[in-house]
């Protein structure tokens, strides 16, 4: 007979702050991406200049994304301790599941059979994309039951992901769909993106919560390893960058959004920013904006419906005595 | 990268760092664009009249309109047009255009329409040669009105789809009536319209079919079959087909076709494409309100019983008798407020269905005497009677009823207000809505043919009101808007009508069954002629400019005239929601507010950033965007048109993701409650995590 009591999780008592709002917040955006009609680029697509900078680009996401499916959420939701936050990290995995789904689609949707496999067996052989799946892997796999500081590690790292290192692909799609080309595509992304601002915060937070509670020389201690994992994970990142959009003149201005990006997860994290601030491309900030655009009725879906909040008609909504009528 | 597609996207990035609106740095990319993308591919010739003859021969334009003037004719309606002296105003407004209507070469490389060129073709096209009509309609063109898409963009090309964009099917309980509505709707999106189908009057699933029980497979496979037409069927790959299809909240299948638009919806009823409206009869509310059961139906005992179809009934005045009569089968009891809620839940996630208020439309409908309103179009403001076609079989003819087509227009309010002769503005409008209607035969489908050819219908709008109030100091849904909104709308009616009557009188006809009509009888005018004068204040005077207020006497004038003359068209006014076509003209879009002050638009092919019309950073803070508005006060504003307006107004509400479907629903009883006649999309902003955490973390 085991003396510990299994506790059930009681979302009538917070545990977490915050917890509710990133349930609620995910799951009023849940999407799919068979919602997007892809197949409108199609024709785009069969005289588009790049292609093989875009596989590639998709190709880096969808291993980034398994990863965070299979290693980050289901670790960090195994190690953290409070119930709530347990259950937002589950559900935050589910919807990796379908951010690795919907680059599938993608590929499912534009490319042959033999393109798409060539583009996975690219992936395992890209040098600057295995290094970073490794190092990350790493700090997900290294994290010790009970010791909060691999636990912060584990989060620091998600937030890395998930607010900085997909963004050099993320770029991609933005800024072309920013000029009309492979539109469709391009709000998938923006669709993605959706989550992973709400991820990069939500971890940020916990991660937050769980730095306050360590000693300062601990912290101390976590701040310099942080900025060091940062800086190696940024060289590879410029590398890879150079690598993947060898031939289409935008890797500069990929790399001024992967600073501007970096600089993000360090606020997420709580820690100061550490790049100079610099100018990013407009049309792609104006694809990463969270607000709904202007919806088209005869075009794509638009990407702002959500779950309804139901509460139940009363003789009280029928009462416009307020507004003058019987 | 071009430049100004950077520029332009900067516009967007200064207004959310700074709030400035930076109209020079999308003025300068409404420059390059013109200088670097367009004019080196524009085809110049050394004269109009040159030009028109080159692309004539070249089987660009149709050679037998411009035969119909003579080359001085068209040379000096260029000089008229030259006085307009028009500029496009946003980078928006030009990459529109361009973009999407002016014509080009058949490789595309080629731009072969200035703004001017492809405006004066479309007054030469309509006009039919009445030179004076060609004057007055380059002046309509140039100040304030602009027809709809399909009439702007087809108008006078030789390869071109048709002049209209809007149909209304009734599809009929059987197989035959089923196949040929279907081929209807492959042929009319073929064309490039949007096609409304009426499905109430189909048995539900599990009806008897040939007196075997549980044969019937309902609405919902019939309406997988018009989305999968829509879909095939794409006008040259150029814009997709749209549909929607009407259903009445009292048919048995009413709960799969709620269900049908969610996105997490069963695949086998679930509608990706297909938009779904919902057609409510008072008596509705009227069980919602006393919280009871309402009672589903099947049109199929409806008809053997009564020899009627289901839509062609009142369920108003036949709830009663339908409930008591044993013969009709009571398939199913729901609760009301129940249903209700489902349809708010299904308008949250994914915007549809539309509403029709069944009671409103058909209570204040001029033909009631003729027969009833059963359902609407894609965009909700069509609303005009139909006939059920019997399709019969091969062997035998068919005899085809009444089925719609449409062709829209709208007045830019702001412009009007500032134009000498509003009488003759909205009667060029009419002629020239007219003279798409009398040179449009959609051969391929006999019973628009029929319905065209009776009822001569056109739907009149208007656009650019929020930028018209703004421009005047007033704030959308405030009194002074109300107001303005009635008198200017009270004005659109009653020159319309004097124009139909006007046409009906030279030219000897009225629209068929016109003495049937409560314009006939003078009921329409009642509510006019008892009317006393509106006291206006000086901002409203101010806003309504030149445009005339009517009183009681000139309606009792144009009473006794139309009683004498008649009216040319069964219908005349309709509001559409005018979207990119008002952006070219620098308009808020029909009479709705704004949705953003600097809004992200995405087409199917670009992106582009348009900063709202009239916006300063002076008015910005009284510029409100729909979001932000009382919900209640914007039904107001529309109650106030729909009074003036024959047919319907697309009414869009906005809600964020705050709202619970009992405020959605409170909101839609309000419409109801005031007359609104139709609710088409419930749109959603959605509190981006920034806004929602960011105040707290």
């Amino acid at each position: 007979m085991s003396s510990v009591a299994f506790e059930a999780i009681n979302w009538n008592r917070p545990t977490s702050e915050l917890a509710q709002v990133f349930w609620d917040q995910q799951w009023k955006q849940i999407w799919f991406p068979e919602e997007v009609a892809v197949s409108k680029d199609i024709k785009q697509w069969q005289s588009f200049e790049h292609q093989d900078t875009y596989k590639k680009v998709f190709g880096g996401l969808t291993l980034l994304d398994t990863l965070q499916t299979n290693v980050g959420m289901n670790e960090i939701s195994r190690h953290v301790t409070d119930l709530q936050e347990k259950a937002v990290l589950t559900v935050f995995g589910s919807f990796e599941a379908i951010h690795a789904k919907s680059y599938s689609y993608i590929f499912t949707t534009l490319c042959k059979n033999d393109e798409i496999d060539e583009v996975f067996k690219w992936v395992q052989e890209n040098e600057f994309l295995q290094y970073k799946a490794k190092k990350i892997t790493d700090i997900y796999e290294s994290i010790e039951a009970g010791d909060d500081a691999s636990l912060w590690k584990a989060m620091f790292a998600s937030v890395m992901l998930e607010s900085f290192l997909f963004y050099s692909g993320f770029f991609y799609p933005l800024y072309l769909g920013g000029q009309g080309t492979l539109r469709n595509s391009a709000e998938v992304i923006s669709l993605i993106l959706r989550d992973e601002s709400i991820h990069g915060v939500a971890i940020g937070f916990f991660a937050q919560q769980l730095f306050a509670k360590l000693p300062q020389q601990k912290q101390e201690e976590l701040t310099v390893w942080g900025y060091e994992l940062l800086l190696d994970l940024y060289q590879n990142e410029m590398k890879y960058t150079e690598d993947v959009y060898a031939g289409t003149n935008v890797a500069d201005d990929v790399k001024v959004y992967v600073r501007y990006n970096a600089n993000k997860a360090l606020m997420n994290i709580g820690l100061e920013p550490m790049f100079p601030e610099e100018e990013v491309n407009p049309i792609v900030m104006n694809g990463i904006a969270n607000t709904g655009s202007t919806y088209d009725f005869f075009s794509q879906k638009g990407a702002t419906y959500a779950v309804a909040k139901v509460a139940p008609i009363t003789d009280a909504t029928f009462d416009f005595s307020d507004k003058g009528l019987k | 990268m071009k430049p100004y597609v950077k520029l332009n996207n900067d516009v967007l990035q200064r207004y959310r760092a700074t709030g400035d609106i930076a109209r020079h740095v999308d003025e300068e990319a409404l420059q390059q664009y013109l200088q670097h993308e367009i004019a080196p591919r524009y085809r110049t010739y050394t004269t109009p009249v040159e030009r028109l003859n080159a692309l004539v021969e070249e089987g660009y334009y149709e050679r037998d309109f411009l035969m119909q003037y003579t080359p001085e004719f068209i040379a000096s309606l260029y000089e008229q047009a030259k006085g307009y002296n028009f500029q496009f105003e946003t980078f928006m407004s030009a990459s529109k255009f361009f973009d999407s209507y002016a014509m080009k070469s058949r490789d595309d490389a080629e731009i072969l329409e200035m703004y001017e060129d492809r405006y004066i073709v479309l007054a030469l096209y309509l006009a039919q040669g009445d030179e004076q009509l060609a004057k007055a309609a380059i002046d309509a063109l140039f100040t304030a009105y602009q027809p709809a898409t399909p009439t702007t963009l087809n108008s006078g090309k030789q390869a071109r789809g048709e002049l209209v964009s809007c149909f209304k099917l009734s599809m009929d309980d059987t197989m035959n009536s089923i196949a040929k509505n279907i081929g209807y709707c492959l042929e009319l999106s073929r064309l490039g319209g949007g096609v409304g189908v009426n499905l109430t009057d189909l048995r539900p699933l599990g009806d008897p079919i040939k007196h075997i029980d549980n044969r019937a497979s309902g609405v919902m496979p019939v309406a997988k079959l018009l989305e999968n037409s829509f879909s095939y069927s794409n006008q040259l790959g150029q814009r997709n087909g749209s549909g929607v299809v009407y259903l009445n909240i009292f048919h048995r299948d009413i709960e799969n076709f709620i269900s049908s638009k969610k996105p997490n919806a069963d695949e086998k009823i679930r509608l990706a494409t297909l938009s779904t409206g919902v057609v409510i009869p008072s008596v509705f509310f009227e069980l919602m309100k006393r919280d009871e059961d309402i009672a589903l139906f099947s049109p199929y005992d409806i008809y053997r019983e009564y020899g009627k179809r289901m839509s062609e009934l009142s369920i108003t005045d036949m709830y009663d008798e339908l409930l008591n009569n044993d013969n009709i089968r009571k398939l199913k009891y729901i609760n009301a407020r129940k249903l209700y809620t489902d349809i708010k839940k299904a308008q949250f996630e994914s915007g549809y269905p539309f509403e029709i208020f069944d009671d409103n439309v058909n209570d204040a409908h001029a033909l009631k005497g003729i027969g009833r309103v059963k359902m609407s179009n894609l965009c909700t403001e069509i609303l005009q009677y139909m006939e059920t076609s019997v399709i019969t079989d091969e062997t035998e003819e068919n005899e085809y009823g009444v089925d719609v087509s449409c062709n829209l227009g709208s007045i830019d309010i702001h412009a009007a207000t500032k134009h000498a002769h509003f009488e003759q503005l909205v009667d060029t409008s009419m002629r020239l809505l007219t003279a798409v209607s009398t040179m449009t035969t959609i051969k391929n489908v006999p019973s628009i043919v029929k319905g065209n050819h009776a009822m001569h219908a056109v739907g009149l709008g208007a656009m650019n009101l929020h930028g018209h109030l703004v421009a005047n100091g007033i704030r959308y849904g405030s009194e002074d808007a109300i107001a303005f909104t009635d008198v200017f709308m009270e004005a659109m009616n009653y020159y319309s009508l004097k124009s139909s009557m006007r046409i009906a009188k030279e030219r000897g006809e009225t629209f068929d069954q016109f003495e049937k009509s409560t314009y006939a009888s003078g009921e329409y005018f009642e509510q006019y002629i008892n009317k006393e004068m509106p006291q206006l204040n000086d901002a409203v005077k101010q806003a309504i400019g030149s445009i005339p207020v009517i009183t009681a006497d000139m309606w009792q004038q144009l009473k006794s005239d139309v009683q004498q003359h008649g009216l040319f068209h069964a219908y005349r006014l309709a509001v559409a929601p005018t979207g990119s076509i008002s952006y070219i003209r620098s308009c808020t879009a029909s009479i709705a507010p704004i949705t953003e002050q600097v809004e992200v638009r995405d087409y199917a092919d670009s992106r582009t950033i348009y900063p709202m019309p009239f916006l300063t950073a002076e008015n910005a803070h009284m510029y409100e965007e729909a979001y932000t508005i009382d919900a209640y006060k914007l039904i107001d504003m529309y109650a106030a048109a729909q009074k003036h307006v024959d047919q319907g107004i697309s009414m869009t509400l906005y809600v964020t993701d705050q709202w619970t479907t009992e405020q959605l629903a409170r909101v839609y009883i309000y419409a109801w409650m005031k007359g609104i006649k139709s609710v088409y999309y419930v749109r959603q902003r959605l509190i981006a995590i920034e806004e929602c955490v960011a105040c707290q973390v």
